[in-house]
């Protein structure tokens, strides 16, 4: 994975010692608060119902076991014991002190971390497939252009103050784990008919209260003329996006409005004036930094799973391979999704404990590499298929073992109202209503893969409207209520879900999610039928009126 | 009725303007204005704003039924006793401030 050169480390030292000084400067009362907020909130520190709150950057999601040590010792000493990871890839600590914020972030920089461009109205950590450089199905790895999009867009001059926060996600696989169509820019992988790799880019996608699928502004943008056209939307976004609005700031607002015809224009015309000059990127430079993500000393291996045996003689086991292991490029190898969703546990936290133990593991087993996926889990990419069954043992007395990656229980969910001061209504509990409710392996083999995801929210941090079923929080005369939709999908073919009808009270939300899945067990024409295509087929009406009768 | 509430500068706790003229964590304790102290409550508040140890400076409607202060909000109540799943304590103010805050009393 990268580490930092000179530059990088001076610049985040730098960065400590400059928050250090605000901080200070705060508690002396130099600093008000109407000055201090949008300094802390640059370095990741927000104001939360209980406490503050510190997101911490995880770089497209890549980690190593050192810094998962520190981020255990950091819940550990200066919080409350646990962190939660969030569908950004970064992690939560829910409860620093304001005065403990500068030792915390001086402990991150020493293992090469920050907090930097975690908010603001700036671009944020960039996202990507949790298998990325692992994965069967990968044209190309994306952490090299990734870490790339990074170094041009920390502290980016232009791009500190852009209308409202930016997200990029790149995927180099056509399977699309990294949900790009939902980010203001979304780059995926293409060969062209030379077999040279570049980037489809779409933009405009977003969750929130104006949820928008991305539209492809282009099919094809060579590796060496990406950093140049993501500064030509950049440039049309921060010169046209509306800053009268904050409710209409985003850049699929500006897509919305003006046409994806216009802003592509625009785009071209700007691109004309910036490719080819400095941030032309040459073969030798992505060659650098492809260097720091060459593929481990893999073993020649032909060690591979029989599933079927592994289902008569341990079948639990069984059930982790079958759901926990994603194919590896690497013949002999897979990579392992540790799931942050045990049956009634809060979707995303780990406990120091278990950091600890996932670390370990990435060091004996992984290569002592890590990922954050944007379902609030954690993986281990490239795992000796001899060596899983240790792993999942060690998981197992961990508390990690859950074998629902992909299913029913296998939640994404914000932190709701527990914590959040922006939300309406609490998300934790009811996920874990449902979790219980649908707990079972034999019932979450029946259902299949199925996603719920939960926005206690319009902000949807929850992605509830690219949920298969998707729940959204809303507060009504002091009532938490939840809106049902159906229909959403965050993969390659994205799509937003529908509104079933009127919200219902937290009690009647498990209730409502198993008659959703009652009725898809009966209309769908076989085991091979997802909850999607069993949706398409039929339609919504069956499943609206299992839950509103004929209202 | 309302109460005046805000977070402290430092431990981000959640704290009330109390009934004995300080700043502490107990909503029970908190100082509920009838609406004809509006400019009592108000010059709370600017106090408050003004002190350099309290943020986030709100005021809440609340109810009061068996000598307990009741927040009409969820928001308020879940902030009053802490996340509820799984069940955390509110984070603890830091009771050395308390003398500094005195000087935001009325």
């Amino acid at each position: 994975m990268y580490r930092y050169d000179q530059f990088d480390a001076e610049f985040v030292a730098g960065r400590v010692a400059q928050f250090t000084d605000q901080v200070e400067r705060r508690i002396s009362g130099e600093l008000s608060e109407d000055q201090f907020r949008p300094l802390r909130l640059m370095n990741g520190l927000y104001l939360q119902l209980h406490a503050y709150m510190l997101r911490v950057a995880v770089p497209y999601g890549t980690m190593n076991s050192t810094q998962l040590r520190k981020l255990a010792h950091i819940a550990r000493t200066y919080d409350r014991g646990y962190g939660h990871f969030t569908t950004r890839q970064n992690i939560q600590f829910n409860w620093p002190r304001l005065d403990d914020v500068p030792q915390i972030l001086s402990e991150l920089a020493s293992v090469e971390m920050h907090a930097i461009q975690t908010s603001g109205n700036c671009i944020r950590n960039v996202t990507t497939d949790q298998f990325a450089g692992a994965a069967a199905d990968e044209i190309i790895d994306p952490r090299p252009v990734a870490e790339i999009i990074r170094q041009w867009s920390s502290l980016h001059p232009e791009f500190s103050f852009l209308p409202r926060k930016f997200k990029i996600a790149i995927t180099g696989a056509p399977n699309d784990r990294a949900a790009i169509k939902f980010h203001d820019i979304g780059l995926m992988a293409q060969q062209d008919e030379q077999g040279k790799v570049g980037w489809a880019v779409y933009v405009g996608g977003g969750m929130g209260r104006t949820p928008m699928v991305a539209k492809e502004i282009s099919p094809f943008v060579p590796h060496s003329d990406l950093l140049a056209y993501l500064e030509s939307i950049l440039r049309v976004y921060n010169r046209y996006g509306r800053r009268d609005n904050k409710y209409k700031a985003r850049i699929k607002i500006l897509v919305h409005e003006e046409g994806l015809a216009t802003l592509r224009e625009q785009v071209e015309s700007e691109f004309l004036q910036v490719r080819g000059g400095v941030l032309n990127l040459p073969d030798d430079e992505l060659s650098r930094i492809k260097a720091y993500f060459a593929p481990p000393a893999f073993k020649d291996s032909d060690a591979r799973f029989d599933l079927a045996a592994l289902k008569v003689s341990d079948p639990e086991f069984a059930r982790f391979v079958l759901h926990n292991t994603n194919q590896h490029a690497q013949a002999g190898y897979t990579s392992i999704t540790i799931s942050l969703k045990p049956v009634g546990g809060v979707p995303g936290d780990a406990t120091d404990a278990q950091m600890e133990v996932v670390a370990d593991l990435a060091q004996r087993f992984s290569f002592d590499e890590l990922r954050v996926s944007h379902e609030q889990n954690l993986v281990l990419p490239h795992v000796a298929i001899d060596d899983v069954r240790a792993v999942y043992e060690a998981l197992n007395g961990a508390g990690l073992g859950e074998a629902n990656v992909g299913q029913i229980t296998d939640m994404i969910v914000c932190p709701g109202l527990d914590y959040c001061a922006l939300a309406n209504a609490r998300s934790i509990p009811v996920a874990q209503e449902i979790s219980r409710r649908f707990g079972s392996a034999r019932r979450q083999e029946e259902i299949g893969d199925l996603k719920i995801k939960i926005s206690g929210c319009i902000n949807a941090c929850g992605h509830h409207h690219a949920g298969h079923i998707g729940i959204l929080g809303v507060e009504k005369r002091g009532t938490e209520l939840y809106q049902i939709t159906v229909g959403g999908n965050a993969g390659e073919n994205a799509a937003i879900g529908n509104i079933l009808g009127r919200g219902i009270v937290a009690e009647e939300v498990p209730d409502a999610i198993e008659q959703l899945v009652e009725i898809y067990l009966k209309a769908r024409s076989g085991a091979e039928e997802n909850f999607l295509g069993t949706l398409k087929r039929v339609g919504e009406a069956p499943f609206r009126e299992a839950l509103y009768g004929n209202d | 009725m309302e109460i005046v509430t805000a977070n402290e500068l430092i431990s981000g706790a959640t704290v009330y303007f109390l009934t004995e003229g300080c700043w502490g964590a107990d909503i029970d304790r908190a100082r509920v204005f009838q609406s004809e102290e509006n400019a009592e409550r108000d010059r709370v508040i600017k106090r408050a704003n003004a002190s350099g140890f309290l943020i986030s400076v709100e005021r809440e409607t609340v109810r009061v039924a068996k000598g307990r202060v009741l927040a009409n909000r969820l928001r308020e109540r879940i902030r009053a006793e802490g996340p509820t799943a799984p069940r955390h304590r509110p984070q603890k103010p830091d009771i050395h401030n308390a003398v500094e805050f005195s000087h935001v009393s009325l």
